[in-house]
């Protein structure tokens, strides 16, 4: 049996709820393997999603579900580096994504 | 982290929002599912040795009286998840160790009390029907902030 995250999608709605992506620029610190990009990028025009480990980087492009695949930019690298090499006022959201821990 | 939340200050646009979402400073819960009967295995304190969330909520707390970001509304959700097998929630509660482990240190103090929390699974698991699985309850916090005038240098 698969490990199932979240199943219910709670997080999914506790961000919604908190935030009106709709078509927003957003980007994600901390995406991991993309499972909770997944259940919000259908909303916004664009995500970045940055994360340090190349690993989970990987799974994330292997799991892009295809309708994703044009809106979702998956990056491995750290947030210092990404930040130095962006212009300013340059999304509409940023989601600290479990990035704290 | 307060650096990097002045850098997120600079990347959003005025009128943007910065989301921050991360579990709360307390342990998660794990407990069997069999059948709709739960019964509680024990508590997992990540607190110690995951990389700080006291921090993290105190480097906020800084950026915030700073007047660099404004909490708008916040929220506290449950992030379950499911696992099948008590080797799978193994096998992730030690990746996680591996991952999010602030120094060497703090991985091995972290292991101890997983294994607890393994061997009390083991034994409920073998009490439980064939289709039971566990479940680790992750008290998570949600805030959406918007940017300050402040540039932060205060």
């Amino acid at each position: 049996m698969a490990i199932r995250t979240d199943p219910e999608e709670n997080g999914r709605g506790a961000l919604l709820d908190l935030a009106a992506l709709d078509g927003g620029r957003i980007l994600e610190i901390g995406s991991g393997d993309g499972r909770f990009t997944w259940t919000f990028a259908d909303r916004a025009e664009h995500v970045t999603a940055i994360d340090p480990d190349a690993e989970q980087i990987a799974l994330a492009r292997q799991n892009t579900p295809a309708h994703l695949r044009d809106r979702v930019d998956l990056q491995h690298v750290g947030f210092e580096d990404f930040a130095a090499k962006t212009s300013p006022a340059a999304f509409d959201f940023v989601i600290l994504s479990w990035a704290l821990c | 982290m307060v650096h990097a939340l002045e850098e997120i200050h600079r990347l959003l646009k005025p009128s943007g929002r910065l989301i921050d979402i991360h579990p709360v400073s307390e342990a998660m819960r794990v407990e069997i599912d069999d059948d709709g009967t739960l019964s509680s295995v024990g508590e997992l304190s990540v607190g110690q040795w995951c990389m700080d969330f006291q921090q993290a909520d105190e480097a906020l707390a800084d950026v915030i009286e700073r007047g660099l970001f404004i909490v708008e509304a916040e929220d506290i959700f449950d992030a379950p998840t499911y696992y099948g097998s008590v080797e799978e929630m193994r096998t992730a509660l030690m990746g996680s160790v591996d991952r999010f482990s602030r120094d060497r240190r703090s991985a091995e103090e972290a292991v101890p009390p997983v294994e607890r929390i393994v061997a009390g699974s083991e034994e409920l698991m073998r009490m439980a029907r064939g289709t039971a699985e566990l479940v680790a309850h992750e008290r998570t916090h949600i805030r959406r902030l918007r940017p300050g005038p402040s540039d932060g240098k205060g």
